[in-house]
């Protein structure tokens, strides 16, 4: 009888950290590139900054969320995004990767597949949007008057929220295993949802969108509620859904990107 | 036990079917409509552990279909393929770390990584320990001059360079089972000599090697068994020297005669043979049947009567051979 060999986790961490510095030496191979992509994406979020500003110039909160609490929501979704572009962007060359039948190779290495794809390629964007999301984060936290003693809260805010917007846009870019599309059309939906919708308090939209945003995409984890609870907006007991989202999302996308594995017909054939 | 076993396998794919231009794209978009098309049809394949086997076959044959099924990379419509006694597709981890993969149309070169890196790379996915790494590399560098572009980034490469470097990754490892998609496609001749002589070696080490190709002088220098597949099924499998032994049934001889060479008496003079005019005016090509005249006796004859200026034999070509199975002129 023959055993399947699994990859121990430990392995599976140091492939993927190997990979992801490779790519570091190689991005500064084109130091032009990197410095236009990192500042653009500081220049999106200072647009943020300043049109949240302009916004609660005028308006004093919007659904009980003030100036700050708003900042914290758009400040750790950016926080999410980037690290979604600077530790998993190679999730979103999934598509072209299948048209172009670039998934081989990564079949015949003992690694899994989604961590070969996933680390395959980091968005120089991303600095921008980390740095100064956290900022707008720190920002808010400060001017919503939260002390220290939840900093452990949102250390894991932070870190769940990147985890689950990694799943979440892998789980939609593996899509593409079955509708060959070099863009992944989901994926960029989610995207803009969130840009649009989950910068505002869920509460301001009718009770479906919050039940599909809580439960059956959970992007409402990514940000809503961690934030939620950190300024009191809703109880406690919201944490333990946190991490139980995060396992919903890995599971998912890792189950997704089975399956469409087991559908891959590669190219030229 | 064979280190390869395929039995049945097949592979189909769904196609659309669409008219050509603008208006059947639009057609299709409106009216889906799809038809299967077989790639690998029902072929059964066993190696033995140490065979160097050549997989040959013309255009859209079936062979880099057969290769990827044989690596995991596809699952089979129908059929099991067993490689080392496990399924290569559902027991992928396993298998990854026996195999060996070239695909010559492709890198799995870190585009904008130096050589070296994307070796250490694939060294710590293997779990390729120091010592094996560094022997390993001076091997490659012995045979395959690696050295001098290990510092290179892959996309400086020229072809030459990438393929060997494609070789050391895909050898890395010291795997048991190697297959390799035209790793000679695009290269010069000096190049393909210093991979054919790597393949050699390879195999003298007792390497089971799995090679497609179409530069039949690969085959006859690093194979011993060929299997010719057309049509996604096979249509020849066996040795080189019984396929030539079988199928070659007449030989030739190039004669250069003191003046011109006139053809239609040449045949009426010598019957048996068969008679065409060569590339110069006194050059004569003559073919006869190998199981009814010796070479010696055909020689012998020749000479006597026609008293030519120069002669020489054509060697059998197995590419003739292999030309005649594609098109269908010779059977299994």
């Amino acid at each position: 009888m023959t055993l399947k060999r699994a990859v121990p986790a430990r392995h599976v961490f140091a492939i993927y950290w190997r990979t992801w510095f490779a790519q570091i030496r190689a991005i500064v191979e084109y130091p032009a590139d990197l410095w236009v992509m990192a500042s653009a994406g500081a220049v999106w979020n200072i647009l943020q900054f300043a049109f949240l500003a302009v916004l609660f110039a005028n308006v004093p909160n919007v659904a009980g969320w003030d100036y700050h609490e708003m900042l914290m929501l758009s400040g750790l979704l950016s926080v999410a995004g980037g690290c979604n572009a600077l530790f998993w962007d190679g999730a979103w060359s999934t598509g072209t990767m299948v048209i172009k039948g670039d998934i081989d190779y990564r079949i015949t290495r003992p690694a899994p597949v989604i961590i070969q794809v996933g680390s395959s390629h980091i968005g120089m964007q991303s600095i921008g949007e980390v740095v100064f999301g956290a900022a707008m984060f720190v920002y808010g936290w400060i001017g919503a008057g939260i002390g220290f003693a939840a900093v452990p809260i949102g250390v894991l805010a932070i870190v769940c929220a990147a985890l689950i917007q990694c799943a979440l846009v892998t789980a939609l870019c593996a899509v593409n295993f079955w509708i060959k599309g070099q863009a992944s059309i989901f994926a960029f939906l989610l995207i803009e949802l969130q840009g649009n919708a989950m910068k505002m308090p869920l509460g301001i939209f009718p009770s479906g969108v919050r039940i599909v945003a809580m439960f059956l995409v959970p992007v409402a984890f990514v940000n809503f509620v961690p934030v939620s609870v950190i300024t009191g907006h809703m109880s406690a007991w919201w944490l333990a859904g946190i991490p139980a989202a995060v396992i919903g999302s890995v599971l998912l996308a890792v189950g997704v990107y089975r399956l469409g594995l087991r559908a891959y017909d590669s190219a030229g054939h | 036990m064979p280190i390869l076993e395929a039995q049945s396998l097949t592979k189909t794919f769904r196609r659309p079917d669409k008219a050509s231009g603008f208006k059947g794209a639009v057609k299709h978009l409106m009216q889906r409509k799809y038809k299967n098309y077989t790639a690998v049809d029902g072929i059964d394949l066993s190696i033995e552990p140490g065979e160097s086997v050549a997989y040959v076959g013309p255009n859209g044959a079936g062979k880099s279909t057969t290769v990827k099924l044989l690596t995991g990379i596809l699952r089979p419509s129908e059929g099991t393929v067993r490689v080392m006694g496990r399924d290569p597709h559902t027991e992928r981890i396993a298998n990854a770390h026996d195999i060996g993969v070239l695909f010559g149309q492709r890198t799995q070169l870190w585009w904008d990584l130096p050589v070296e890196e994307s070796l250490k790379l694939l060294k710590h996915m293997y779990g390729v320990s120091d010592a094996d790494y560094k022997r390993r590399i001076e091997k490659f560098d012995e045979l395959l001059d690696l050295g001098e572009f290990m510092p290179a980034l892959a996309r400086t490469l020229s072809l030459g360079q990438r393929m060997r470097a494609d070789l050391a990754c895909a050898l890395i490892h010291d795997p048991k089972m190697v297959y390799l998609d035209e790793p000679t496609i695009g290269l010069d001749i000096s190049v393909k000599d210093r991979l054919r002589a790597f393949l050699r070696e390879l195999v003298n080490d007792g390497t089971t090697l799995l090679l497609t190709s179409h530069d039949l002088a690969d085959i006859e220098e690093v194979c011993e068994r060929i299997v010719v597949i057309d049509k996604g099924a096979i249509a020849y499998d066996g040795s080189i020297d019984r396929l030539k032994a079988h199928y070659i049934t007449t030989k030739a001889v190039n004669l250069y005669l003191e003046g011109a060479a006139d053809v239609p008496e040449l045949a009426e003079k010598f019957p048996d043979y068969e008679w065409a005019a060569g590339e110069a005016p006194s050059e004569v090509t003559v073919t006869y049947e190998s199981g009814r005249f010796t070479t010696a006796e055909v020689l012998g004859s020749l000479t006597a009567q026609l008293s030519p200026r120069d002669l020489s034999l054509s060697e059998p070509s197995i590419e003739d051979v292999i030309r005649r199975l594609y098109a269908g002129e010779l059977t299994k």
